[in-house]
């Protein structure tokens, strides 16, 4: 009888010593990993064929899927033992040279110090375990290494294949510095373009609701009862949509205006109101009594008048001016009875407590309330 | 009998104004494009046009500069200041939203029909702050045309603190008449100043 195993699926650790194919082959086979490796060494000692299929396996096998992303750690430092043969592989350049067999370990020198630099940018640049400073220390060893050998060889007569492979060696060196800074340039390209190509996308569904979506929920507004459920669910609809179309992705600051808009969109939710708010001047922080007492007085506007309640702030380097104005019955300080909180203490109190003044005023056709409060110096 | 022309791509938003607006106006024709606009507005000749500021084909400024005979009232759902500014410049002398009633909409077209300018708080929010009128910046003459008058400024701040020019008028102890004059002044300083500020500072707003 056959015992059937469920193989795990063949991927690639992201906790690798290279590229982490014998770890995950040998889990997959069920065999040692020291077994796996072995196998590599050998098959590649016999004729290169390990290396190849190494490589080839790196290149298609999957790595564990990952919901955030884990970037892959590799505990071998490539780079560094690369880095280490091109420096020995100069020392032999640096003491034969002007001899013929200069020649192959000037192509040693660089074949291991580009293939250093190449693991550097390609894989220790995402890899946590490699800080800047190891991965500049590689990039720099490997120019110096570059321009040692490939000098080296030049000064001393060398034969013109030499020569060639030399300076070849130091533009190499040159790129390498290089290098970098036009692959960063490339990435921020790329990203840049992204980014512009979502804008567009944004601008255009932006555009499109604009013309459909916005101009059906004003007819709305329009139609049903001023004051009405229909009409605020529409009205909240139409704000946030606006929020989203027009918004950006700026990131929210302190801002007073924006509090206070903020304030009375949450306010017309809870009470058959319209707050037109009107904001001029530059963007302050929004000051805690300010907000609350602005706060009080659009709560005292949308429980008593209703209808249309209006903000309007006006910031100034000296002082900060809020009126509240509605269209209702309007009440006088005197008819209040002083247990009363509300007015006396939330809005004025709390303004007086603040350095500043809120005066109620009746007119004929509703009361306003204006906070005003001057900038510390 | 006030003659009025509707532009609005929006059907739906077409019929429900027309619907909505009060008996003295006359509606003598409605377009949903510029093309169209400009020839209705050519063939019938309105006193007033309700205009949507984004149009298919262009926008509401287009048709003001290709049809210039009637007086334009813009009404838009949009309250960036780009589109505000812009329309008003373009030579609207009014700009409401569509969120308005039926009756505010009649009363607006009545005053720009009358030759009166019509603002919105918002609208007069974004004068006074165009013209620099919270960091204190004031107009020494009357003719100059890059900083608002106080009284300009007076005007325009309670206008946009909700009063309507009747309130604006009594609150000043000047007449109703003297409102109109000096929105009608704040209007023109609008549509002609070179103040440089004013389209940067629109396209700054253009996120509101």
């Amino acid at each position: 009888m056959t015992t059937s195993t469920i193989r795990p699926p063949l991927e690639r650790s992201r906790l690798a010593v290279v590229g982490g194919v014998s770890e995950g082959l040998a889990l997959h086979l069920g065999w040692r990993v020291q077994t796996v490796r072995a196998s590599f060494v050998g098959l590649t000692l016999l004729g290169g064929s390990g290396a190849l299929l190494y490589l080839w396996l790196w290149a298609l096998v999957p790595l564990v899927a990952s919901e955030e992303d884990t970037p892959v750690r590799r505990s071998a430092p490539v780079s560094l033992i690369a880095i280490i043969a091109a420096g020995v592989a100069a020392v032999v350049v640096v003491a034969m040279a002007g001899e013929d067999a200069v020649l192959g370990w000037l192509v040693i020198v660089a074949a291991t110090a580009s293939a250093a630099v190449a693991w550097e940018l390609a894989f220790d640049r995402t890899d946590p375990d490699r800080p800047l400073r190891y991965r500049l220390a590689i990039r720099f060893t490997a120019v110096g290494l570059l321009v040692l050998a490939g000098v080296a060889a030049l000064l001393n007569r060398p034969s013109a294949l030499a020569a060639v492979v030399a300076v070849g060696m130091i533009v190499l060196a040159v790129g390498v510095v290089v290098a970098p800074f036009v692959v960063q340039l490339w990435t921020d390209l790329m990203g840049q373009r992204a980014a512009r190509v979502r804008e567009v996308q944004k601008a255009e569904i932006a555009a499109h609701l604009h013309d459909s979506v916005l101009q059906t929920l004003a007819l709305i507004q329009n139609r049903a009862e001023p004051g009405s459920e229909v009409a605020r669910i529409a009205r909240a609809q139409e704000r946030e949509l606006r929020d989203w179309l027009f918004a950006g992705e700026a990131t929210p600051v302190d801002d007073l205006a924006a509090s206070l808009a903020a304030l009375a969109a949450t306010i017309e939710l809870d009470f058959p109101v319209r707050i037109e708010v009107v904001a001029i001047g530059a963007s302050v922080p929004g000051h805690p009594s300010v907000v609350a007492a602005a706060r009080e007085a659009m709560l005292n506007a949308a429980r008593h008048a209703g209808g249309t309640v209006s903000l309007y702030l006006e910031t100034s380097p000296e002082s900060v001016d809020v009126f509240v104005r509605d269209r209702g019955p309007g009440f006088s300080l005197d008819d209040l009875p002083t247990d009363r909180l509300g007015v006396r203490e939330s809005i004025i109190g709390r303004m007086e407590r603040a350095g500043g003044t809120a005066v109620v005023r009746r007119t004929a056709t509703g009361t306003e309330v204006h906070l005003h409060l001057e900038a510390s110096p | 009998m006030t003659t009025v022309v509707i532009v609005d791509d929006h059907s739906i938003f077409r019929s429900g104004l027309r619907a909505d607006l009060d008996a003295g106006l006359e509606v003598l024709g409605e377009a949903d494009s510029v093309a169209s606009a400009v020839a209705l507005i050519a063939s019938v000749n309105p006193e007033v046009v309700l205009l949507d500021v984004h149009l298919p084909d262009g926008n509401g400024a287009l048709v003001i500069k290709q049809a210039p005979g009637p007086r334009y009232l813009a009404l838009s759902v949009s309250d960036s200041a780009e589109d505000v500014v812009g329309v008003i410049r373009a030579g609207a002398r009014g700009y409401i939203t569509k969120g308005s009633s039926g009756a505010e909409v009649s009363a607006a077209v009545v005053a720009v029909a009358s030759g009166d300018a019509v603002f919105s708080p918002r609208l007069a929010g974004f004068v006074l702050d165009a013209f620099g009128a919270p960091a204190g910046e004031q107009a020494a003459t009357d003719e100059e045309l890059d900083r608002l008058s106080a009284r300009e400024q007076e005007v325009m701040r309670l206008i946009a603190r909700g009063y309507a020019y009747k309130e604006v008028a009594s609150e000043l102890f000047i007449s109703i008449k003297t409102v109109e004059t000096h929105v009608s002044a704040v209007l023109r300083k609008l549509q002609l100043s070179s103040r440089h500020e004013l389209t940067a500072w629109a396209l700054e707003r253009r996120l509101l």
